[in-house]
């Protein structure tokens, strides 16, 4: 229903997986890959969509179709209903979601597959902690992220605070470069942000990220992961997306997708390795 | 206002022409400015309102959820759509009047409270504060008829107010022109047109001190016009006052020779008289002259005679002559007048009485006033009856001379009193004329003659001469 909502960066991706398949018959529109994508990274660039699709397509000899969603749960939503074959969503949903999903590589960022999140507020104001920005307009990436929501929450919640009565207001921007906008041009006082996009943004655009600065950064997290449902666990499909990734690093075109995301490849970790997110989660759920 | 109507026409008429230019053009300008203004603010409108329905479609879903950054998100994507509006900051409120974000969010944090607009601010309707350089408009937000809340917006307004401000700077640069331009025309213009008065203007000043001078007749424009109607009115004025000059010149000769006539025979009279003795004299000097009282007695005589011969001859001659230098007056011109009226007095036995003396030298030109009070004096003699009385009375201060002449006379003939003051015309009457001619020596000599009733029962004429104070003659000089 969302492709007649949202054409035009669809259409395009959908006409060209049209025109693939035009050039390429073998391959069966069955055998279609829907590959989800959460607002995690730097969802609006279209070169990247496009150089993924192309590597996913010739690395695991499927039609392969990104899908993306403005929230989250959107994308969990399809993810555990099985809509998708796999997606790139983040650890509070995997942890949320860990007897419906199951792991099938994680993301390897500056040589760990791990990543802080950060709180930022405006620069120059000087905040060393968290209780330096109590009664602020805190802005919020997502309520199912774990860098932009979950981290901050625990935080407070070691302390028997909740968001809510913590911050005077706090506002959800679900995109972690939007975090850094509304921070950035004072709409909120400080926000949530994932570590490893504002380091990106960083980068890619300096002058976004200089009106702000780091509060604190949070300890190392398990980096968001690709999962797929928990039935697809051992299909073909997923089998030939894991080698897809985990050859990332050895193929021109894959390298180039990893050197857009900043990233180094991918990793295979256990399912224990979301431990601590499933920690700060039981934090807050027992503060209700 | 004394002093604009003291102005000559030449400036007069181009100043009017300017005032009229400078009201219109401030009329027109002001009409222009108007309606540039409706025109401005009715875009301006039109600009703001197609941001605000912009806006308020896209808005309605976050403002309904209260979500402060999808407004924001939407503000701040509106400012590089919406750049030809000038958007300096859009606020949007939610139903209780509270900031939801704005395109400031330090200066209007969330939550705040809405900022002041000017009181007047209508909706929908662009309001341009010209102090600020800002237009304000507002719009409610409603959805199914309920309010939701809503948008305010200020824009940038210094451009039409910059476009305004060079429209009138242009409007005021051309006006001034244009009227510069009139007056200038119309200073010639009225010149050109006032050139003939004024030329007839001079011509008058120049009638007060000297000649009445025609125009000169390839000045004058063709006589069908006004001017050349004017000029050749003036030309025959011009022509009749000269040959009255020429008469009344030719006139004073004629009387000036009548006396002088009338002089010689009276010398003559004045020489013959002491002939008869002094042949007398020489009668006896021949006959008893060996016996010496007798003949000291007869050489008396003779010298006597002679020098009363001699005296009058003097006389005659310091009055008549016609190479006369300016000298200044003395007392013996006072005495001299008595000689040269004797010949009147003694032909009609009249007393003359001389009054009062001048000391030393006083600055007056002595021949033209001789010449005056002489004529006064036979006047006197001519009017007063057979052994009737002439008294003339002079007395001088430091500023003036003057003379007393009257006489036991009938008194002056009916309007020569005014023909002295230049009312009436003289008429073949000698004495009406002689006294017009001395009016004008006396006028000569900066002085006045004025003519009244005199106590001996006659005229009395009195003749007052202002004396060049500090300022001797050349003759004063010469003879010191």
């Amino acid at each position: 229903m969302d492709r007649h909502h949202r054409p035009t960066r669809r259409g395009v991706l959908l006409g060209m997986a049209a025109a693939a398949s035009v050039a390429r018959p073998a391959i069966a529109q069955s055998d279609t890959l829907r590959f989800g994508l959460t607002p995690v990274f730097l969802s609006s660039d279209l070169e990247l969509l496009d150089r993924l699709q192309t590597y996913l397509e010739t690395a695991t000899g499927h039609l392969v179709e990104l899908v993306t969603r403005r929230t989250y749960q959107e994308i969990t939503a399809l993810l555990v209903s099985g809509e998708l074959d796999a997606a790139w969503i983040c650890g509070f949903p995997f942890v949320a979601f860990q007897d419906r999903l199951s792991l099938v590589a994680v993301p390897v960022w500056r040589g760990r597959p791990l990543y802080q999140s950060y709180l930022i507020d405006a620069a120059g104001r000087g905040a060393r902690s968290i209780t330096d920005l109590a009664g602020d307009v805190h802005a919020f990436s997502d309520p199912d992220s774990n860098s932009g929501f979950l981290v901050t929450a625990a935080e407070l919640a070691a302390r028997d605070q909740r968001p809510e009565t913590f911050f005077g207001r706090t506002l959800f921007t679900y995109s972690h470069r939007n975090v850094v906008r509304a921070v950035a041009s004072g709409l909120a006082a400080s926000g949530s942000v994932d570590g490893y996009v504002y380091e990106v943004l960083r980068e890619v655009s300096p002058e976004l990220v200089a009106p702000t600065e780091i509060v604190r950064a949070s300890e190392w997290k398990p980096f968001p992961p690709i999962a797929c449902p928990r039935g697809y666990e051992t299909s073909a499909k997923t089998e030939a997306l894991r080698g897809a990734l985990m050859r990332m690093p050895d193929n021109g075109n894959g390298k180039a997708v990893l050197d857009l995301l900043r990233l180094d490849g991918f990793a295979i970790e256990p399912p224990g390795f979301f431990a601590p997110i499933e920690a700060a989660m039981e934090s807050v759920r027992r503060l209700g | 206002m004394r002093r604009v109507r003291a102005l000559p026409l030449a400036i007069k008429i181009p100043l009017l022409v300017a005032v009229l230019m400078v009201a219109v053009g401030v009329v027109a300008s002001e009409r222009v400015l108007s309606r540039l203004q409706a025109v401005q603010e009715r875009q301006l409108s039109d600009l703001t309102d197609a941001y605000l329905d912009g806006l308020s479609s896209s808005l309605l879903d976050p403002v309904l959820r209260g979500d402060p950054w999808e407004v924001f998100d939407i503000l701040d994507r509106a400012r590089g759509l919406y750049a030809a509006v000038r958007p300096l900051e859009t606020i949007v409120l939610d139903d209780g009047g509270a900031v939801l974000a704005a395109t400031d969010p330090r200066r209007f944090p969330i939550g705040s409270s809405a900022p002041d607009q000017p009181g007047d601010v209508r909706a929908d309707t662009a309001h341009v504060d010209e102090d600020e350089a800002r237009a304000y408009a507002r719009r409610t937000l409603a959805v199914e008829g309920r309010e939701i809340g809503s948008i305010l917006v200020a824009i940038d307004a210094a451009p039409i107010l910059a476009e305004r401000r060079e429209v009138f700077y242009t409007l005021l640069a051309s006006n001034a022109a244009v009227t510069l331009v009139a007056a200038a025309l119309g200073w010639i213009t009225v010149r050109r047109m006032v050139r003939p008065i004024r030329m007839l203007g001079t011509h008058l000043t120049q009638t007060l001190d000297g000649p009445v001078n025609p125009i000169p007749a390839v000045m004058i424009p063709d006589p069908a016009t006004e001017v050349g109607r004017l000029f050749r009115s003036y030309n025959a004025l011009a022509e009749a006052i000269g040959e009255r000059d020429a008469l009344l010149a030719r006139a004073a000769e004629e009387e000036r020779l009548a006396s002088l006539g009338r002089l010689a025979s009276g010398m003559a009279h004045e020489i013959n008289n002491p002939l008869g003795g002094l042949f007398n004299a020489l009668d006896t000097l021949k006959v008893h002259g060996d016996k010496a009282a007798i003949r000291r007695n007869s050489v008396d005589l003779l010298e006597r005679g002679l020098k009363g011969i001699r005296d009058v001859v003097r006389t005659t001659l310091a009055t008549y002559r016609p190479d006369r230098e300016v000298r200044p007056l003395r007392q013996a011109d006072i005495g001299d007048l008595r000689i040269l009226v004797r010949p009147e007095t003694a032909r009609k036995r009249l007393a003359l009485d001389l009054c009062g003396e001048v000391d030393g030298d006083l600055p007056v030109d002595a021949f033209q006033l001789r010449q005056v009070l002489l004529n006064v004096l036979l006047n006197a003699c001519r009017a007063a009856p057979e052994g009737g009385k002439v008294r003339m009375t002079v007395a001088a201060d430091g500023a003036r001379f003057i003379a007393t002449i009257e006489d036991s006379g009938p008194g002056l003939p009916a309007g020569a009193e005014q023909v002295l003051t230049g009312g009436l015309q003289p008429t073949a009457d000698r004495g009406g004329l002689g006294l017009l001619i001395t009016a004008r020596m006396v006028a000569d000599l900066g002085g006045t003659l004025l003519a009244d009733q005199s106590p001996l029962g006659g005229a009395r004429i009195t003749v007052t001469v202002p004396l060049a104070a500090g300022k001797p003659l050349p003759e004063i000089r010469h003879v010191a």
